[in-house]
């Protein structure tokens, strides 16, 4: 029999081992596979879709540009343009670089991939949204069109993708532009948040971590050139303007404009009522559709009937019947109280 | 179906207990199948109990039932199969666990849909009955836990709401066995055509919504003028459904009666289900 | 059938898809919102409340006694703790009624029989010591605990308690990635855990569940609670004091089944936290109202259901077990049995852990059905210690008729008390059982997460006595 030390030793160095290659993220296995990325066909399909969303937003592209938007050096962009226009799918002109009929249908697969995949990440799991885009960058560049089509299908053919981007159909359709930016609204004007853009990514994770999302009700409070104040669901906001041109917003149609902020269910006590407004976009995906089926819809009178134990969950009266929520959910249902 | 060679009854008392004859799961050559639908813990199971004599699952407990369980009965002569359901909330949204729901009543076709309300919370269970509504102009509603309303001192006036509605109301105690004749009389009559049903369809006050679904729907109506529930093709179509997108790429929508979906065919789980 | 061709159907689409454009991302709220809206004025129509306070009245202050910070936990736990004692006591008198019915009277009878119609002794001492004896054995063992549990659990459920407990639960299970209702499902698996497993249909949320339903085998189920308390009694009783050895080898049992909630709470942790961190997950707990409960018809329904499960768990697993336990310890390869070729071939592995090759085989044959482990240990001892006089014969399974002759057996084949606490251990952390296991891809889909499932407490266990194992000795010295 081996002596007891040594053994135990070699058991602890195996555990050891085991976590090194396997620790979530951080470990060799995941080292491993972010390394696999950034070939040859990632840089194509980048700079297809770098191009694609220059003609989209009325930019001309250049060689520069694609060489900042995929980090690479100008040569490199140069070596990968040549080979665009030798596959046929570029052709540049005096304005630069513009993309031919076969090109704008390649990159239009490629994003609607990309927005599928973030669009599925955001209703049908957990994986919050900062991940989204990275993941989105990756399975881009490895999922055939039939097997993002049948993706869709299981998701239900969404039309638009978490950041409030339409999603191009199989076929390669999608609409213009809609909306305005936020920093061309007039000051007291009422708007909602359609699309929050997503590149660069210092942008996107700033405004995410204000708490921005599509779906959003706006009203501008102040505008100069430093700054731009707006309440966005009734919390102010404070942005730069060149972070507010990424925000497009598009005018209230049917809903009521609520004015001062906005109420949370979570904040009622019990024995309180209140009338449900809305359901926040950032509650989305199964939970969402969940919610709304127990009835949670605008107009519902909510009651807190019942705090359990450690104060979370709450059961509240709805409807009829009594459900319980945790707190993360009711932070997500705007209410108006009521006497 | 031979329904009006074998329809000698008309004069028969409505009520005649004698004419209920629970058949279990023998149920060879039916003459109607009938879905049993509902919201969660409202007493499909405890219906379909006691019009089948079979023992599925019950409990206080939404989800009870997973998979769909066939039994059969009799009345009037008539073979009945009847299928119990898992609950559901809503037939409109994509989720996986009521599939089995949704895909029965939208493409299984029965002949009479019933749908088992708990009538202590009536408004919240309306919201599927408005859906079921839209799918089909067969349907029963039972208005199940009525001596629990009673309890509770709420009154549920059935001839409004049948009035309403547009379909037969049937108020039971699906625990104490009370209202299944008239149940299984009513179902008779819808099945028979005996009572014609006049659906209730959702309305709707916000202009988007309409338009969007009016154009569709008439765009529906041009191409497959033989399509009933069109309003709620449009509907599905909105909401990307991809069964419904097929039967209209496919042409099917027409025929929708043929295209039953596959669904699994574990009749009668009599399963360990704790 | 259709008069304007294919050409019209794609119009549809192309429509739908630029309504849907058009409308935006709301769609599917704003018609919910007017579903609702339809409903309330067709509900206001027709139903009239007397006076809002008065309805469900009686609901609301029994809630507010079971869900109250005083009362809430204790009331729980002593609800549990009665349907746990009504089933340990009760299940005693038909356990040992059935044993004795099964295996001691009628097991000679059939035997006797199949000699005098001429059966051969292998034949007989396949499907009558083998496949019969284990059948017997799972019934007498999981028959009366299950036919008295489950209607009582059914029972609270029918009466609405369980979502109660489920909402008192929540703020602990949510700490541990878990969903409420989960407290619930681990309760079930004390029962059984193919049933526990079966219970998480009713978590809502895909993630939960399936945490629910990976971490079931970390409740101590019915069939290995006898194991339990057989080895506490023989080792751990032993190793104090007289006086003390009731109440010590009864926390021992007590201990492992707390660890096993400890265990499972960590577990459910880490599976959230990493392999499960992207499933979707949407909480939901209703809290229907209450219901007196149907007492002679759920008694029935659910008696019926238990005996039929396990019948049909016996007949279909523990038979074909018993007649590979009678195999493997009856064809003999080169002058040896299958049995003692691989308990010496596994023994030095087996030594690492604190166990022995008898209980490592014992578990591997025994998957179909943890109550027979005990039989198959006390059997395989005997065959490879050459002891004489126990049993019915060497390579047939039998239980000891007092624990001081289990305990003599055991000793004969080398047992210590560490041997005793990690077999303990072991029988509460390894592979689930092959019904469980069953169920487990049934409700999944999934051969990962079955894998998954019986992979991970297996690998605990063999981590953990491996090191209580090592530990002991280097402390002990030798
Ligand atoms: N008082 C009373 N209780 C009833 C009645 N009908 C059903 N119940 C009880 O309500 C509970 C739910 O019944 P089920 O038949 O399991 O409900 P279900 O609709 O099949 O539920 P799911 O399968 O979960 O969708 C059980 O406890 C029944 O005993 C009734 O008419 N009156
Ligand atoms: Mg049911």
């Amino acid at each position: 029999m081996i002596d007891p030390l040594t053994s135990l030793i070699i058991g602890f160095s195996v555990i050891l081992l085991l976590v090194i290659i396997f620790y979530p993220g951080k470990g060799l296995v995941a080292r491993f596979k972010k390394n696999k990325a950034n070939t040859y066909r990632v840089l194509i399909e980048d700079s297809l879709k770098h191009l694609y969303n220059c003609e989209y937003n009325g930019i001309n592209c250049t060689l520069n540009s694609i060489a900042g938007s995929l980090s690479i050096s100008a040569d490199e962009a140069a070596k990968v343009a040549a080979k665009l226009e030798e596959l046929g799918l570029v052709v540049s002109n005096e304005n630069g670089l513009s993309l031919t009929p076969d090109g704008r249908a390649y990159a239009l697969k490629v994003i609607r991939i990309h927005r599928l995949w973030e669009k599925y990440l955001a209703d049908e799991t957990s994986i919050g949204e900062e991940d989204w885009h990275h993941s989105a960058e990756e399975i881009e560049h490895q999922m055939t069109l039939a097997e993002a089509d049948k993706l869709a299908a299981q998701i239900g053919n969404p039309v638009f993708d978490p950041h409030g981007d339409p999603i191009p159909t199989a076929k390669g359709d999608l609409p213009g532009k809609k909306g305005k930016s936020l920093d061309s609204m007039k000051i007291g004007e009422f708007a909602k948040i359609i699309h929050i853009e997503d590149e660069p990514h210092y942008i996107y994770s700033q405004l995410v971590a204000e708490g921005l999302y599509p779906g959003m009700q706006v009203q501008l409070i102040e505008s100069t050139k430093e700054r731009i104040k707006f309440l966005a669901n009734g919390e102010e906001v404070v942005l730069a303007p060149l972070f507010a041109k990424n925000i497009t917003v598009a005018p209230i149609k049917d809903e009521r404009k609520i004015e001062g902020t906005f109420k949370k269910l979570s904040s009622l006590k019990p024995g309180e009522k209140g009338k449900v407004l809305g359901i926040s976009r950032r509650c989305r995906g199964q939970q969402r559709r969940r919610l709304m089926d127990l009835g949670v819809v605008p107009g519902t009178e909510i009651e807190v009937e019942l705090e359990s134990i450690g104060g979370d969950p709450i059961a509240y009266r709805i409807k009829g019947a009594t459900i319980a929520l945790r707190k993360s959910q009711a932070e997500n249902i705007y209410i108006e109280s009521e006497e | 179906m031979n329904v009006m060679m074998k329809d000698n009854c008309e004069t028969c008392p409505v009520h005649n207990l004698g004419n209920l004859k629970k058949l279990g799961i023998n149920m060879n050559d039916f003459d109607f199948v009938v879905a049993l639908a509902g919201n969660p813990n409202t007493g499909k199971s405890t219906v379909f109990n006691n019009l089948t004599g079979l023992k599925q699952h019950t409990g206080n407990w939404p989800g009870k039932t997973v998979t769909r369980a066939e039994g059969g009965f009799e009345y009037n002569g008539f073979k009945f199969k009847l299928v119990d359901l898992p609950g559901t909330y809503s037939l409109l949204s994509t989720s996986t666990d009521e599939e089995v729901a949704r895909d029965f009543i939208l493409f299984g076709q029965p002949d009479v849909t019933v749908i088992v309300v708990d009538a202590t919370r009536l408004e919240r269970n309306l919201n599927l009955v408005l859906q079921v509504l839209e799918i089909t102009d067969r349907a029963v509603l039972c208005l199940n836990l009525i001596d629990e309303a009673e309890r509770h001192k709420i009154k549920v006036d059935e001839r409004q709401l049948s009035k309403d509605l547009g379909i037969p109301v049937i108020p039971t105690a699906a625990r104490l066995k009370t209202g299944m004749d008239k149940l299984s009389n009513a179902i008779y009559e819808v099945a028979s055509g005996k009572y014609v049903c006049k659906p209730y369809r959702i309305k709707t006050k916000i202009k988007e919504l309409n338009y969007a679904i009016e154009t569709l729907s008439k765009k529906i109506s041009e191409v497959y003028p033989q399509v009933t529930n069109v309003r709620w093709i449009a509907l599905r179509l909105l909401e990307g459904d991809q069964s419904i997108i097929d039967a209209v790429k496919s042409g099917d929508l027409g025929t929708i009666k043929e295209i039953k979906h596959e669904i699994d065919g574990q009749s009668l789980e009599t399963e360990l289900t704790a | 059938m259709d008069n304007k061709g294919s050409n019209g159907r794609e119009e549809i689409l192309e429509l739908a898809n630029n309504l849907r454009w058009e409308i935006g991302v709301d769609f599917h709220d704003k018609l919910m919102e007017s579903i609702y809206e339809n409903a309330a004025t067709i509900a206001a129509r027709s139903v009239s409340t007397p006076d809002k306070e008065a309805v469900f009245s009686f609901d609301k202050k029994l809630d507010k006694i079971l869900t109250s910070p005083v009362f809430g936990f204790p009331i729980m736990f002593v609800v549990l703790a009665v349907v746990f004692w009504l089933t340990v006591v009760g299940a005693n008198y038909p356990s040992s009624f059935l044993a004795s019915i099964l295996i001691d009277e009628f097991h000679p009878v059939l035997k006797s029989f199949s000699l005098s119609i001429g059966f051969p002794g292998w034949l007989s001492g396949l499907l009558i010591d083998g496949g019969y004896l284990s059948m017997a054995w799972v019934i007498a063992v999981m028959l009366p605990p299950m036919a008295i549990f489950f209607p009582l659990f059914t029972l609270l459920e029918d009466f609405g308690y369980l979502p109660r407990v489920a909402f008192n639960m929540d703020n602990l299970y949510k700490k541990a990635g878990a969903h409420g209702k989960q407290a619930l499902t681990m309760a079930m698996g004390f029962g059984c855990n193919a049933a526990g497993v079966i219970a998480s249909r009713v978590i809502d949320s895909p993630r939960e569940r399936l945490i629910a339903i990976i971490t079931n085998n970390f409740s101590l189920c019915n069939g290995r609670w006898p194991t339990q308390i057989l080895i506490a009694t023989i080792f751990i009783g032993g190793a104090v004091p007289a006086y003390l050895a009731g109440i010590v080898s009864a926390a021992a049992v007590v201990g492992i089944a707390v660890l096993g909630v400890v265990l499972s709470l960590i577990v459910s942790w880490t599976l959230s936290k990493t392999v499960l961190k992207g499933e979707a997950s949407a909480f939901s707990l209703e809290l229907p109202p209450y219901r007196p409960p149907r007492i002679l018809q759920t008694l029935y329904t659910s008696l019926i259901d238990r005996t039929l499960i396990v019948l049909w768990r016996a007949v279909v697993f523990a038979f074909p077990a018993g007649l590979v336990i009678w195999l493997v310890a009856n064809v003999n390869i080169g002058g040896e049995s299958i049995a003692s070729v691989f308990i010496n071939w596994s023994d030095p592995f087996a030594i690492l852990l604190g166990l022995n090759g008898v209980i490592l085989l014992a578990y591997i044959i025994a998957i179909p059905a943890n109550e027979i482990v005990i039989p198959t240990i006390l059997m395989l001892t005997v065959l490879v210690t050459g002891l004489t006089d126990f049993g019915h014969g060497t390579g047939v399974m039998f239980e000891a008729n007092s624990t001081e002759v289990t305990a003599e057996i055991l000793k004969a084949g080398g047992w210590t008390l560490l041997t005793g606490v990690n077999l303990m251990i072991f029988s509460l952390l390894h592979n689930p059982c092959s019904t469980t296991l069953l169920t487990i891809f049934k409700e999944t889909r999934s051969v990962k997460w079955t894998v998954v499932s019986a992979l991970l407490p297996l690998a605990l266990g063999f981590t953990v006595t491996f090191f209580v194992a090592q530990i002991w000795r280097l402390i002990a010295g030798f």
